[in-house]
């Protein structure tokens, strides 16, 4: 009964989140990514093979298709819609410990910035890679970096700016991020940026898009 | 070989080589004239002299002048092309007033006054008799900034992060005084009654030298929009006793060029709910009547002005600027007739309208088939990236007036007019506008009206200071990030409508 996984990673993929859920058209009538969830855990798959098989793996093509300018925002969003609905099922595992996120990745949109779509977008791909999100909104100043920062010691960072006069704001709070603790992993994107800002400001990672940056966490996952 | 002519342009003074049957309308475009009925005969907005030389004259045309009154040597532009070579000057800016259907309403004194209009990208300013309401002179120039970043932002980049603030203020004051000195001119040393100045709100905060700080970062709300009262001798004008004003902001990026639009297409006294929109890169919009008013920017970008996109060019020579399907075949038009080198914004929207026809885009903007590229002539195609960009284009505007009519609990069909105001606004094709879902209205809805800051600020001329103070007062800027549904809102109109 592999098939079920595979019901819901299209579900996922397809951002069906319910039966009665009118998007995607062709697909009306059908269980979505809710009842499919539920279903495959009373089957006896475990919550973790649940999450890897079919949930990681649903987000994983639609990052794709998205990458690849095959899908665009509202697909992403109905994909992660979906993502939230199978989710519900899976969360208390994480909370009991049976399940086990793969880190802790800080966002937020750049002090002075208000623009958080592409953060908001970024945090669903990474969420569905297996990750646990902490969203600290937009207009994002270091302190609150630092305080996320002690509650989930070992955490990641990653900002958003969409504006090129908040752009430059990454400077300092990535060099204050650093002075607390060098090892901090900081990774920066957003419309205006490039490589090289990403390393005139010295942080650790750049990538146009959200795909990119789940690739690069699941490399340091393996490599440690 | 082709055969070329030479188009003289006054008072400009510029030289233009074109191929022999080039429609005026692409000679001109490119210069910034505007075409206020969309170029069909209708306003005589469009009307040039023919100083020297001819252009063509058929019936049609001859019918065109006769109704709207133009003798020898007037003649439409829009109806015109290039047969011989020709001296035209260029009547535009001091025609609105007199070739708008709408009455022009004023009340006539003694005197003279000037409109200035500080664009972003161009200034215009105007002398006119506040006797006749006639305008006596125009001064056109590209604004001195330009050199320091083509958008807003860019300049308030170097004025906040490179202290660069004094030099632009400098420059742009420096060119006012100029293009007013040489205006002056011309009124038999009348110094002038009024001088009234639009702009944009970081157009405003340059020229009357305040801080543009607050603008660089959330939650742009200035302190400092105000309108600003200048003495001739501040701004090295011999004119004294002369009354100057930098129009006030609306609120944020909102500013006075959007309020003198209010002015001009009579919003603010109307009692059906009415839209404004410029379609320009801060895309501001205003929805309301004479009761309220409610007003923002949507930050659409630059993809109408085909920025961003692989092929995209501003609307000049070569660029393709109207596509359109006839009998399954895709038909382009170039400006200037000539091979057709890139896409203008006009020409985006009717290609991307044309591909939803022919299903090569599905509703969700992908390009079906698994093809790269969408080919329009052998060398210029749409891109998979270009559809993206013009669905993020389009839909900040749909964005924007869903959350603004919603907000006053408007729907749609309440709306009895759209104005659309900018140069880009003029060329558009108003069923593929509806049909990409920019401007999701019935056509008859939408009037094209070119600048309306110009305007506007004219008929500013005519009275007291109370019109802009109720303005003020029934006005509210909304910033459409502190819609919590702004994410799900955006998301839904970046779709296309595709009937299945
Ligand atoms: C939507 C939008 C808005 C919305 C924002 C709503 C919100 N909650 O975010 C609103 C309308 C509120 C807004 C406001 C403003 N905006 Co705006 N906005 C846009 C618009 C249309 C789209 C931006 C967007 O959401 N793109 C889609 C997302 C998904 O893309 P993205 O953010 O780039 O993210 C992707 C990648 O970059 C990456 N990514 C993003 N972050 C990160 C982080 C990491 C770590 C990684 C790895 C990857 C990554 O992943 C995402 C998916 O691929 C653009 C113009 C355009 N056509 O692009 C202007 C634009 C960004 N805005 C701009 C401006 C200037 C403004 C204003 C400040 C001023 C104005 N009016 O023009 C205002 C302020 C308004 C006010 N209060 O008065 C400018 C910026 C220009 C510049 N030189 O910096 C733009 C480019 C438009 C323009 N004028 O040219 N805006
Ligand atoms: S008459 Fe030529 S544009 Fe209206």
């Amino acid at each position: 009964m592999e098939d079920i996984l595979e019901k819901l990673t299209i579900a996922v993929k397809r951002g069906k989140a319910d039966k009665n859920s009118p998007y995607p058209p062709d697909m009306k009538g059908q269980d979505g990514a809710d009842e499919l969830t539920a279903e495959a855990l009373k089957m006896g798959f475990t919550p973790d093979e649940v999450l890897q098989q079919a949930l990681v793996k649903g987000m994983h093509l639609i990052g794709e298709d998205f990458s690849a300018g095959r899908a665009f925002v509202p697909e992403m969003l109905m994909a992660a819609k979906a993502m939230k609905a199978a989710m519900k099922h899976i969360e208390p595992f994480f909370r009991s410990g049976s399940v086990k996120q793969k880190g802790t990745v800080i966002l937020g949109t750049v002090q002075g910035d208000l623009h958080d779509i592409g953060k908001n977008l970024l945090g669903m791909m990474v969420e569905g890679a297996g990750w646990k999100v902490v969203d600290l909104g937009a207009d994002t100043p270091f302190e609150k970096f630092k305080g996320a920062l002690e509650e989930h010691p070992g955490a990641l960072v990653g900002m958003s700016a969409l504006l090129t006069t908040t752009m430059v704001n990454m400077k300092g709070i990535t060099e204050k991020i650093k002075a607390m603790n060098p090892d901090t992993i900081v990774m920066v994107g957003g419309a205006p940026l490039s490589q090289d800002f990403c390393d005139q400001i010295g942080a650790d990672f750049y990538s146009p898009d959200p795909q990119g940056a789940t690739e690069f966490l699941d490399g340091l996952v393996q490599s440690s | 070989m082709e055969h070329h002519y030479t188009v003289r342009l006054e008072p400009l003074g510029k030289q233009i080589r074109v191929q022999a049957g080039t429609p005026l309308k692409d000679v001109l475009f490119p210069y910034g004239v505007e075409f206020p009925c969309g170029g069909k005969g209708l306003c005589g907005g469009c009307r040039v002299k023919v100083l020297q030389g001819s252009v063509s004259l058929d019936d049609e045309h001859k019918r065109a002048l006769k109704k709207l009154g133009l003798k020898d040597p007037w003649r439409l532009a829009c109806r015109s092309s290039v047969i011989a070579d020709v001296t035209l000057e260029i009547g535009q800016f001091d025609t609105f007033i007199l070739a708008d259907s709408s009455p022009f309403h004023f009340h006539p004194r003694p005197g003279y006054g000037i409109a200035f209009d500080v664009g972003t990208t161009t200034l215009v300013a105007q002398l006119v008799s506040l006797e006749s309401g006639e305008v006596v002179a125009v001064e056109t120039d590209v604004n001195p900034q330009a050199r320091y970043g083509g958008d807003v932002i860019s300049r308030i980049e170097y004025a906040v992060l490179q202290q660069g603030a004094d030099e632009l203020t400098r420059l742009i004051r420096e060119k006012f005084a100029a293009m007013t000195g040489r205006l002056l001119r011309k009124t038999g040393g009348t110094p002038p009654e009024k001088i009234l100045i639009a702009g944009n709100t970081v157009m405003h905060h340059f020229f009357c030298g305040r801080d543009l700080t607050p603008m660089a970062s959330y939650p742009f709300e200035t302190p400092h929009g105000d309108a600003c009262r200048f003495t001739a001798e501040e701004l090295g004008l011999p004119a004294d006793h002369t009354e100057i004003l930098f129009l006030p902001v609306l609120g944020s990026f909102v500013g006075g060029d959007i309020l003198a639009g209010i002015v001009a297409t009579g919003l603010d006294e109307s009692e059906d709910p009415v839209i404004l929109v410029d379609l320009g890169t801060n895309g501001e919009i205003v929805v309301g009547n004479r009761d309220r008013i409610l007003c923002a920017s949507t930050a659409a970008g630059p993809a109408f002005e085909g920025t961003n996109i692989h092929m995209g060019m501003r609307a000049t020579t070569g660029a393709i600027s109207s596509v359109a399907l006839e009998n399954g075949e895709i038909r382009i038009h170039a400006i200037g007739n000539e091979k057709a080198r890139g896409i203008c914004g006009s020409g985006l929207i009717d290609a991307i309208a044309v591909f939803l026809e022919k299903g090569e885009i599905d509703a969700g903007g992908r390009i079906t088939g698994d093809k790269e590229r969408l080919p329009l002539t052998q060398e210029v195609f749409l891109t998979q990236k270009d559809v993206r960009e013009l669905q993020l284009a389009k839909s900040a505007i749909a964005s924007g007036l869903h959350i603004l009519m919603d907000k006053l609990g408007y729907s749609p069909q309440d709306i009895s007019n759209v104005y659309v105001s900018g140069a880009f606004g003029t060329f558009i094709n108003l069923t593929n506008t509806a049909r990409i879902g920019l401007l999701d209205f019935p056509e008859e809805k939408i009037i094209k009206m070119g600048n309306t800051a110009l305007l506007g600020t004219k008929m500013l001329l005519f009275e007291d200071g109370e019109r802009v103070d109720r303005i003020l007062r029934k006005t509210a800027h909304l910033s459409l990030e502190s819609n919590p549904r702004f994410q799900d809102i955006f998301a839904d109109n970046m779709m296309f409508q595709v009937e299945d």
